[in-house]
């Protein structure tokens, strides 16, 4: 890996486990050494990419591709079953927005708590927190527990978080879709001033917002990449194969009616 | 390569920052909503041993007859705080990953640190019946043992045992939840198997033995000497108690890293 690069991904494979019965999963773990007692399903096959450092990458695939599972790795929530993932820098994952936090406890405090999970020292959250909470624009409800919060605020304080941690590397799975207009627009502005010093990975169905916002998309089709490259020439290629799928399965239907 | 034996306290104090943090959470958001709030941290493990102290006044059991009846309710109640701590982490682990699957799935959530603050919670609630205690006996017996500043060399093995019990059934529970059914209905027999009531040197002869493989019964035996009866335990004792209980620790610890990744895809 050379020092240039933030992320590199050398064939990286995942394959999940697949139990017929819920208990063969504490057999497995028992009883691993001596017997399999799963099927394996590849999510992922031999994904191999590098990511300099600055770079803005897109991924793009259908809905099961492989894209969230993908980020998981990356983020270390998950190892790869086959190759290997090196990352350098720290990682600010916004993956589902405001999933891990306590409803009991305010905004203040999961901020805390958030901050800690990736990686920033006490003094360092603390010194933010209003920052925070004036990017969140939640006003007094910073101080009151969360379970009072809008999912939309939710959402808003969570993303506020992430970007306050300082991180090297931003990667973001489909977050903007929360909120409303004026935040994600707000978000957008972020992540593209973001994109002049740090490097992003982006998962989004947003092609024209992908196009506008990255370097290189990577386009994972069932679990393998498909093409990597200039977005403008991806980009196109990837809507025409959805639209060919769609038709062909429109045709299957009209045709014979096995796929319904 | 990081050293087999220094690498569980490693990752601790890398999530150090994190670990204060939901330990802080935890503590003070338990009586948060709740009017007397930290008065009921002492008014519990106060009404406790109260009550055991009159009823074993009242109606001596077998067990204590020739013993001081404050020593006695002491004795009981030291046991019972070390055996509240093991009985309240044995319980939960189990279910502890299931409760904070969507930290562990979707966020960066280094899942080892929760034994720790589990851990540490339980601690600190033992360590408010112990003040009470203390407080009890100055109290009850205008004394207390000089003996007790030696109590945390004590306490610091029984963490590393619990922090390996609770890594071990934590994975376990992963799996299946069988495993926390278990736990609960074993945890109130295993108290029998324990000196908590009762001194392991009033069992038949052929019983102690099997009755000091258990740890948490030999650190009971272990924190009374030191807060009861003034003297030191044997150095056997607590050398093989330390020992056992690091054992027990860097095996939860292995146990819970090897199945790590797959329990994320489990749960």
């Amino acid at each position: 890996m050379s020092s240039e690069s933030a992320i590199s991904c050398r064939n990286a494979g995942k394959a999940f486990q697949l139990y017929l019965h819920r208990n063969d999963q504490l057999m497995q773990a028992l009883f691993g050494w001596a017997k399999t007692f799963y099927k394996k399903h590849w999510v992922l096959k031999d994904i191999t990419f590098e990511i300099k450092k600055g770079e803005c990458v897109g991924i793009i695939g259908r809905n099961g591709a492989g894209k969230t599972t993908l980020l998981q790795i990356l983020c270390g929530i998950t190892k790869p079953t086959t190759g290997s993932v090196d990352i350098d820098g720290r990682i600010a994952p916004i993956l589902a927005l405001g999933s891990g936090f306590d409803g009991a406890l305010t905004g203040r405090e999961n901020a805390i708590i958030g901050g800690a999970i990736l990686g920033l020292k006490r003094k360092e959250i603390v010194a933010k927190l209003d920052q925070i909470a004036d990017f969140a624009e939640i006003g007094m409800f910073f101080d009151q527990p969360m379970k009072l919060y809008s999912s939309g605020m939710v959402a808003r304080l969570a993303f506020a978080i992430c970007a306050h941690v300082d991180a090297d590397i931003l990667i973001v799975d489909e977050a903007l879709s929360v909120g409303d207009e004026a935040f994600a627009q707000k978000c957008e502005n972020f992540i593209a001033e973001f994109a002049k010093r740090g490097t992003i990975l982006v998962v989004s169905h947003g092609l024209d917002y992908l196009r506008t916002l990255c370097d290189r998309v990577i386009w994972i089709d069932a679990g393998v990449v498909r093409e990597v490259g200039d977005p403008d020439v991806i980009i196109p290629a990837y809507k025409a194969a959805v639209r060919k799928d769609d038709e062909d399965e429109a045709n299957a239907v009209i045709g014979g009616g096995q796929a319904a | 390569m990081p050293n087999i034996l220094t690498e569980p306290f490693e990752r601790a104090w890398h999530h150090r920052e994190l670990i204060r943090a939901v330990v802080r959470r935890e503590l003070t958001s338990r009586f948060r909503d709740s009017f007397l709030g930290w008065i009921w941290a002492i008014f519990a493990p106060l009404a406790m041993l109260l009550v055991y102290t009159t009823i074993f006044t009242i109606a001596t059991p077998a067990v204590a007859s020739g013993v001081p009846i404050y020593d006695y309710a002491a004795a009981s109640f030291c046991g019972l705080i070390l055996f509240n701590v093991f009985a309240e982490l044995a319980a939960r682990s189990p279910t502890l990953l299931h409760e904070h699957v969507h930290f562990i799935k979707k966020s960066i959530f280094p899942a080892e640190t929760i034994a720790w603050t589990s851990t540490i919670r339980a601690i600190v609630y033992g360590a408010i019946s112990f003040a009470t205690l203390l407080a009890v006996r100055l109290f009850t017996v205008h004394y207390v043992s000089w003996t007790v500043i030696f109590v945390p060399f004590i306490i610091l093995p029984f963490m590393l045992l619990m922090l390996g019990t609770v890594w071990f059934l934590m994975a376990l529970g992963a799996f299946t939840r069988d495993v926390a059914h278990l736990m609960v209905s074993i945890v109130p027999l295993l108290m029998f198997a324990t000196p908590v009531f009762f001194q392991v040197e009033q069992l038949p002869a052929g019983l102690q033995p099997w009755i000091k493989l258990n740890l948490v019964g030999d650190y009971i035996a272990m924190l009374r000497d030191l807060v009861i009866y003034e003297r030191f335990p044997s150095p056997w004792m607590y050398l093989g108690c330390f020992v056992a209980s690091y054992a027990v620790f860097l095996f939860g610890y292995r146990f819970f890293k090897e199945y790590k990744s797959v329990i994320v895809d489990v749960l």
